[in-house]
């Protein structure tokens, strides 16, 4: 396989510019990410102490396999809800690896509200749940909530999406064979028992953990009876006389060493084979993305230069290179797995449509994974296009994308705006994952032009009334629509709202989809079939 | 088809086969039974080939294999065949740049007469929310830029036509 001859000059002002701006959007993210995972008032850090728990973070180092990468999700989960104080939604949730197998990992951050379930927690959880079942991964929940956050419980509890979906893809998951374990390590009280109860094992830490439907004060108010924690939900009540509990814990450490021991007990299916080749690291250095993508959103640029930085070798079979030019397809290896890679050199035409779905039924018929790089602004329009049937020709990369059957990864690497996104596998169809970089967009149209059609509607609207505007009038409805749209279209909005899987630097994006990948193929791969293609 | 080599600077082609018994070099000078076994020494080899006997130490990168022996080094790159095969010269570039879809003019670089390089940037274009910068396809003499900044074009319309090459 050939490698990508790249033509970008590191010495370009172009280069150097969008590198610095790139730096400097990075050193924020960083920072609201270090922050997310660290920072915490300290009166809840000494209600830690007090308690006598570990952090959320320190336990996952006791769980997880030493040396080994943890693919955290949605770090900056409602980072633009509740005032920035719940940070990543008071839960962790990722992909790391226990006994050298790969599990997912739902844990409470105790930390943040006493580990509260708010709206976002619950989407983090049940999101966790979902890529669990679609990569059959064994879950280890490690149980550390207050309970459902109650002045929000109509964004918690009631719909089909939020808490009862927690319960029940937990009984999905045990019906497909796929094994969980709970490390109890807090009160789960209410609904929260439905946690370690529904788990195939569970570890109950003596002194902090303890389940129970109604907690003390509850059981008080309800019958008038006087009962303390541990009688009425402890470790040793409950792994002695209820059966409610497996394995008693002494402490933090012997839970997690129990955890561990669990795990290598269950028996190892194969993985799913796909093509590998030798891993090999990209010939050219991913941090030169800083100064491929262009600092302004709009500017044009190659994608094959930002392939080049990300595949094995830098190396790119490329498919009808002279077809559809607006979309690359071709073929690569990352972390040495054979995947189909779509990316967007411009704007989807019919040819670009056609190749697209065409391209997506080989890489099915092959059995190669698929990875979409967006940078979208989305399907042609104009008269001409239409005549010759563009949106007939999207609904054929619809059915072929949306039909596919072999794992598909998603990268909104720039712009994701309107239909695009559906086309190029947005949130709605079914990525394994799906990461942003930083300074990525995605909305039904850029902001620029959804603001001024909502600011058009309105002036036309005054007009009829028969009220004449001047410019300042104009820009005074305009300017504040423009401002809530460039706001609601940032990666931020996204990846706090879990549009995402969370945002990437993108000199890790190579990892992340590395780790997705080696994580899909603990699920097999089906044979392909399609709906009607509209020819 | 055979592997293509390029060793101290000159190409040719080689297939390593095997007829049951042991390996065949197949060259263009013909074919001849060879073996290759590991001394034990770091990269250390001894090749029986042709009724030789050879000792050689072999370094293997990505894009070439050194070899070793009687105190000089020679490199063996490997050719990729679709490259090599692709044919270096192409299509003589085109004098003109095609408007690729309908947009509007965002600014103009050169103007007519101006010397302008293979890759320079000509005009920049706005569509659907993209700004893409056309580069010019050759050296070469600008000879017309029809359109100026926000004017509007169709698809297909001439944006930058370069003056005829003269032989």
């Amino acid at each position: 396989m050939r490698r990508i001859e790249s033509q970008i000059d590191t010495n370009a002002p172009d280069f150097k510019a969008n590198h610095a701006a790139m730096t400097e959007r990075l050193k924020e993210f960083h920072a609201r990410q270090h922050a997310a995972r660290f920072e915490r008032p300290q009166r809840d850090i000494d209600r830690l102490a007090r308690q006598n728990k570990l952090g959320v973070r320190e336990r996952l180092k006791l769980l997880l396999d030493p040396g080994t990468p943890f693919l955290e999700f949605s770090t900056l989960a409602a980072c633009r809800e509740y005032d920035g104080a719940v940070p990543g939604a008071a839960v962790v949730t990722g992909i790391g690896i226990v006994q050298g197998r790969e599990v997912a990992i739902h844990a409470n951050d105790a930390s943040v509200k006493g580990g509260a379930w708010y709206p976002h927690t619950v989407k983090k959880i049940v999101r966790l749940l979902d890529v669990a079942l679609e990569n059959r991964l064994p879950v280890i929940h490690i149980c550390d909530s207050a309970g459902g956050f109650l002045p929000l419980q109509h964004g918690v509890f009631p719909d089909r999406y939020l808490g009862g979906r927690v319960f029940r893809n937990q009984v999905k998951l045990s019906q497909a064979n796929i094994p969980q374990i709970a490390v109890v390590g807090g009160h789960c009280t209410a609904g929260g028992a439905y946690v370690p109860t529904l788990s195939d094992y569970n570890i109950i830490i003596e002194g902090t953990g303890a389940i129970f439907l109604g907690g003390p004060p509850l059981v008080k108010a309800a019958t008038g009876e006087e009962v303390g924690v541990q009688e009425l939900g402890g470790a040793v009540m409950h792994t002695s006389v209820s059966g409610t509990g497996d394995y008693r814990a002494a402490t933090e450490q012997h839970a997690f060493s129990l955890a561990r021991e669990i795990v290598s007990q269950w028996t190892r299916p194969p993985k799913t084979i796909i093509e590998t080749a030798a891993f090999e690291e990209p010939y050219y250095d991913p941090k030169e993305l800083y100064g491929i993508i262009p600092k302004d959103r709009k500017t044009q640029f190659d994608m094959r230069e930002v392939l080049a930085r990300i595949v094995d070798g830098s190396r790119f079979h490329e498919y009808q290179p002279d077809y559809g030019t607006t979309m690359v397809c071709g073929f690569a290896h990352i972390w040495g797995y054979k995947v189909g890679i779509l990316a967007n050199n411009g704007v989807l035409f019919n040819d670009s449509s056609l190749k697209a779905a065409h391209f997506i039924q080989l890489c099915n018929q092959n059995r190669t994974p698929l990875v979409f790089f967006q940078n979208i602004t989305g399907y042609m329009v104009g008269r001409e296009y239409e005549e010759r049937g563009i949106a007939k020709d999207g609904a054929k990369m619809l059915m072929a994308q949306g039909g596919s059957v072999v794992p598909k990864f998603t990268v909104i690497a720039n712009a994701s705006y309107g239909a695009g996104n559906y086309g190029m596998c947005g949130r709605a169809w079914d990525a394994r994952t799906l990461f942003m970089w930083p300074q990525a967009e995605i909305g039904v149209m850029g902001a620029d032009q959804a603001a001024n059609t909502m600011a058009d509607v309105k002036i036309r609207q005054l007009q009829r009334e028969g009220k004449k505007l001047s410019d300042e009038e104009i820009a005074a409805i305009r300017d504040p629509v423009l401002e809530k749209f460039r706001h609601d279209v940032e990666a931020y909005t996204s990846t706090s709202e879990l549009w995402d899987d969370g945002i990437l630097d993108p000199a890790d994006t190579r990892n992340a989809l590395g780790m997705s990948i080696s994580a899909s193929l603990n699920a097999p791969i089906d044979d392909p079939h399609y709906g009607i293609f509209r020819l | 088809m055979r592997r293509i080599f390029q060793i101290d600077g000159d190409e040719t082609e080689c297939w390593l086969s095997h007829d049951g018994n042991r390996f065949v070099l197949n060259t263009p000078d013909g074919a001849m039974p060879c073996r290759l076994d590991p001394t034990g020494a770091p990269g250390g080899h001894v090749l029986r080939a042709g009724g030789r006997v050879q000792e050689l130490r072999l370094a293997v990168g990505p894009e070439a294999t050194f070899v070793h022996m009687n105190g000089r080094t020679h490199a063996i790159g490997r050719v990729d065949p679709a490259e090599r095969l692709a044919g270096r010269d192409g299509a003589a570039a085109a004098d003109r740049i095609v408007a690729p879809m309908p947009g509007v003019v965002v600014s103009v670089n050169a103007k007519p007469g101006d010397h302008v390089k293979e890759g320079q940037p000509l005009l920049v274009i706005e569509s659907m929310k993209l700004e893409t910068s056309l580069a010019a396809p050759r050296d070469g003499v600008v000879a017309e830029i029809p359109f100026a900044a926000g004017d509007s074009f169709g698809l297909k319309a001439t944006l930058a036509q370069l003056a005829a090459e003269e032989d």
